[in-house]
């Protein structure tokens, strides 16, 4: 346990100093964006009716806070916020607490992603077994085309897919949004039940998009597993069918266990996609108006968290992995 | 194998049964509320396209993104009629009338106005808004950068007075003298005293004052504190919902927003609607899909393709259409050859068919501009004479005048029929727009097309975002790209989109200073132009027109025009309309094409005036 320990801070260690570099590059990356944040709303003002004058007044009021300090000495100051758990202030939403408009858009990432990609490998973990077994037969041949096919449709394509088949044409699913307003969100079954239906497609189409990796990488880890001497021996001593199954399983399904964790920080960052097309207004989606806002706190907080989360799942993937395989621990 | 199996059974009943769940619980709660209008109520669904609903965002006009939608439960003291002829003209908001003198405004409050709490609507309330304004840079003088003081085309109240009876009286900053005054003062944003007065300091009226002082320093100070004092306005977030319009916020999640009929609005009587559902949108395409259903009462502008146009038609919707007051336009930057020549503008204008353009770009909502004067059709055959408008080139496509004037410029052929500029080398167009600007993108391909087959071999470019475009256009990087002019109805905020900051000139009490080095400045034009003669200064002229009264502004307008058609800083592509949807099916009694002064403002403001009411 002591060696675990001592694992488990040596990966959290480099963890911050990834989470560090990828803080620092990010914070430069963000503010060598050319144009700031005033100049859309600008824009906007001028639209709305107000004059150039007017409109650069209210810029200024509003959007003053734009330091003016170098680049330099912002950047100190935001890691030393950072230090206190604080993202700083919106700019696009004046004033707005960063980690007030992550904490109401996280939820809406975070459950349809766990939950497509729970699926999606439980899914893809059994079809995988199947075709692999089956490998010679019609089912077998069928599940790996379904497989490959998913896996090849970018992820803008099956969202707008699925919309054109669930929303436009056949009417069953709403397109967008978390829940019908017209629910009390809370522990009430017709506010879950809205918030269900307003997730399936979001969920469905991140559950297809990794369906076909798991397939093809559990079928291939399948066939690989299946050439060993140790399940030749099995049949030989003629081990049930189910007994040998287990032991096929257990052994083809480690590999899959580290993409798993993985996967859950890689999905956060590509779940963009997804929430544009649905009008999903996660993480995603908050990122992606917050770059054409110009908001630097919000696309800094927002970035940070996707890579915490990249960083968190794979120190997890890590750990998982030495304690479900004896091999790595030695 | 043995242990999975209960969790793949319960993981797919708890799926189906919380679809099923949701499908059965969504369709009876519809039912219940409704979706109908209804004599009594019902629900009416919309899109504030203005203005997108974020769950984090707090309920406050003041915020830069609010979750505050005007008409509904945002309110003014007057709506604009958006009238040419007269931009102070107002419809009745929180003010039932009012009187305007050259010292400022007397308003008569509604009798009735109330907050949504019961309380009544006060000269204290009236007052901390229009304090809140100063905080927000859009009622008087703000702090620039670096540290003095600016003062922009803002009302500059001085002075708020009760005179009893729910009379009272806006004082305007002696000296100052706003021609849109009236205007300005009634479309300010109202907010309840007891809701956002502890948000301002106690002395706000004194930073006012000095603000507005001849002591330069002390000026400077206030209108720094009143800048930190409007980010912390900006940023406050009520607990909830105090409006004195016609709905009041009831709950809002990332996709809505539920307003419920505000019973102590001044005139609930005329409020049919007994709910109203504000939906969010991430582009065009979902609001056609809604329309297709027939789920939006009204729907608001988008850029519409004819197809799409009839499904809508189909669905059961009514186009009505007002003017926009805005411009599609390619500009030009004259610091970058040839565009500094006026006949190679002129030459442009000959070859591009926006009859042609407008089709592919904006075939629903606009109209092939007639003429470049800088202003929309409808305000220059409202302002101009017959004569006036009879001497303004059309510029009808003719390559013929265009292989003149390019002729007459030094410009020459090749045997392929490519042109050459004056030197020899071969000249190429690179006509730039921006990413997600639909129309522009469209148009620009046509026009790209045009001009190559006229001999000029011309590229459609796109730049990411509009923040990018619009830091690389003031950096003069491009020289040809589409820009938006002719914004308002206001003839002299026309005017400064063409030559105002973008073409070096800034304002100040109606002189205008020209810098051509200035870092907005991406136009370059000449300072002057000899229009019929006579040597005009058009920046000068767009700043004396900010303090002409409407009355007298005609001759400088047709001086403007003149000019702006002759030397063609910019090419007026399409024209704007304004077009709307209505769907007559749970409501009725909607304005209708025709009345612009309710068309050109929100259906919460047609809902005030007695329209919209439940079938």
């Amino acid at each position: 346990m002591t060696g675990f320990a001592r694992r488990l801070a040596g990966k959290l260690a480099t963890g911050l100093v990834m989470v560090w570099v990828v803080v620092t590059f990010t914070f430069f990356l963000v503010h060598a964006l050319p144009g700031k944040p005033g100049d859309v709303q600008y824009e906007q003002y001028i639209m709305m009716g107000m004059s150039s004058d007017q409109a650069a007044a209210k810029v200024q009021a509003v959007y003053g806070f734009t330091s003016h300090d170098s680049l330099l000495s912002q950047y100190g100051g935001y890691l030393a916020k950072l230090a206190h758990g604080d993202l700083g202030q919106s700019i696009t939403y004046s004033g707005v607490p960063v980690s007030h408009l992550i904490w109401s858009a996280l939820p809406w990432t975070v459950i349809p992603v766990l939950t497509g990609l729970l699926i999606s490998f439980l899914f893809g973990v059994i079809g995988g077994i199947v075709a692999a077994v089956k490998r010679s037969s019609r089912w077998g041949g069928l599940l790996t085309v379904s497989g490959s096919l998913v896996a090849g449709i970018p992820a803008f394509v099956l969202a707008l897919l699925m919309l054109v088949v669930f929303h436009t044409e056949w009417n069953l699913l709403p397109d967008a949004g978390t829940s019908d307003i017209q629910y009390d969100p809370g522990w009430n079954l017709p506010y879950i039940g809205s918030v269900a239906q307003h997730a399936v497609l979001p969920v469905c189409a991140y559950a297809l998009l990794s369906y076909g990796g798991w397939l093809l990488a559990m079928k291939s880890s399948v066939v690989s597993v299946l050439g060993d001497d140790f399940i030749l021996a099995s049949e030989l001593r003629g081990i049930a069918p189910v007994t040998r199954a287990r032991y096929i399983g257990r052994n083809a399904i480690l590999p899959l266990f580290t993409v798993l964790a993985l996967s859950f920080g890689v999905m956060f960052a590509g779940s963009f996609f997804i929430e544009d097309t649905f009008d999903y207004p996660g993480l995603g989606d908050l990122l992606l108006k917050s770059i054409g806002g110009r908001d630097y706190p919000v696309m800094a907080g927002a970035f940070l968290l996707i890579t915490v989360s990249i960083i968190i799942a794979n120190i997890i993937a890590d750990l998982c992995y030495t304690l479900i395989d004896p091999r790595v621990r030695r | 194998m043995s242990r999975p199996k209960p969790l793949v059974a319960a993981i797919a009943v708890a799926t189906i049964a919380a679809t099923a769940l949701s499908a059965c619980s969504s369709s009876s709660a519809k039912k219940s509320n409704g979706g109908g209008g209804g004599g009594t109520g019902g629900v009416f669904t919309s899109i504030d396209a203005n203005n997108k609903i974020t769950a984090g965002a707090p309920m406050n006009p003041f915020n830069a993104a609010p979750n505050m939608f005007l008409g509904y439960n945002e309110m003014q003291m007057g709506f604009s009629k958006y009238d040419p002829s007269d931009p102070n003209a107002m419809l009745p908001g929180l003010a039932a009338s009012w009187t305007s003198s050259d010292a400022g405004l007397t308003v008569q409050l509604q009798p009735n106005a109330k907050w949504s709490d019961g309380t009544p609507v006060t000269v204290a309330d009236i007052k901390t808004s229009l304090a809140i304004a100063y905080t927000q840079g859009t009622a008087g003088p703000v702090a620039s950068a670096g540290g003095t003081v600016v003062a922009g085309s803002n009302f500059e109240v001085s002075d708020v007075k009760d005179l009893g009876g729910g009379k009272i009286e806006i004082d305007q900053q002696p000296g100052v003298k706003n021609l849109y005054f009236q205007r300005l003062v009634l479309s300010a944003y109202i907010v309840s005293d007891k809701v956002y007065g502890s948000q301002l300091p106690a002395d706000i009226w004194s930073q006012i004052a000095a603000v507005q002082g001849s002591d330069q320093s002390a000026a400077g100070a206030a209108a720094t504190k009143l800048s930190a004092e409007g980010k912390t306005i900006a940023a406050f977030a009520p607990a909830k919902d105090v409006s004195a319009g016609p709905f009041v916020e009831t709950r809002v999640n990332p996709g809505e927003a539920l307003l419920d009929r505000n019973q102590y609005f001044y005139a609930a009587n005329k409020i049919s609607p007994k709910q109203v559902i504000l939906r969010s949108y991430s582009g065009n395409q979902q609001i056609w899909g809604y329309m297709n259903g027939g789920e939006l009462d009204y729907a608001p502008y988008t850029s519409m393709p004819t197809n799409i146009l009839n499904q809508v038609l189909g669905a059961g919707y009514t186009r009505m259409d007002a003017p926009s007051y805005v411009s599609a336009s390619i500009a030009f930057n004259e610091k970058q050859a040839p565009y500094n020549l006026t006949p190679v503008r002129q030459a442009l204008a000959y070859v591009i068919d926006r009859d042609a353009v407008t089709k592919v770009g904006e075939p629903v909502g606009g109209i092939a501009a007639p003429t470049t004067t800088g202003l929309v059709g409808s305000q220059s055959d409202t302002i101009l004479s017959g004569d006036q408008k009879a001497a303004l080139n059309p510029y009808k496509p003719d390559p013929a005048k265009a292989t003149s004037l390019l002729q007459g410029a030094g410009f020459t052929k090749d045997s392929s029929g490519k042109w050459h500029l004056p030197g020899g080398a071969p000249w190429t167009i690179t006509l730039q727009t921006v990413n997600g600007f639909s129309d522009w993108i469209a148009a620009s391909t046509i026009v790209a097309n045009e001009l190559t087959a006229f001999g000029i071999p011309t590229t459609a470019a796109i730049t990411a975002d509009f923040a990018t475009y619009q830091k690389e256009m003031a950096a003069g990087k491009y020289a040809v790209g589409w820009w938006l002019v002719a914004l308002g109805p206001q003839t002299d905020k026309a005017y400064a989109r063409i030559y105002g900051s973008a073409d070096g000139f800034s304002v100040s009490n109606g002189q205008a200073t020209y810098n051509d080095s200035a870092p907005t400045n991406w136009e370059h034009t000449p300072q002057t132009y000899t229009v019929n003669g006579q040597s005009i200064n058009p920046g000068q002229l767009a700043a004396q027109l900010s303090v002409t009264p409407v009355a007298d502004q005609q001759p400088i307008i047709a001086q403007l025009a003149a000019a702006t058609n002759q030397e063609l800083p910019m090419i007026q592509i399409w024209n704007y309309t304004h077009v709307m949807f209505t769907l007559d099916k749970r409501f009725t009694n909607f304005p209708k094409t025709g009345q612009d002064d309710l068309l050109n403002n929100p259906p919460g403001v047609w809902m005030m005036q007695g329209y919209v009411q439940g079938k």
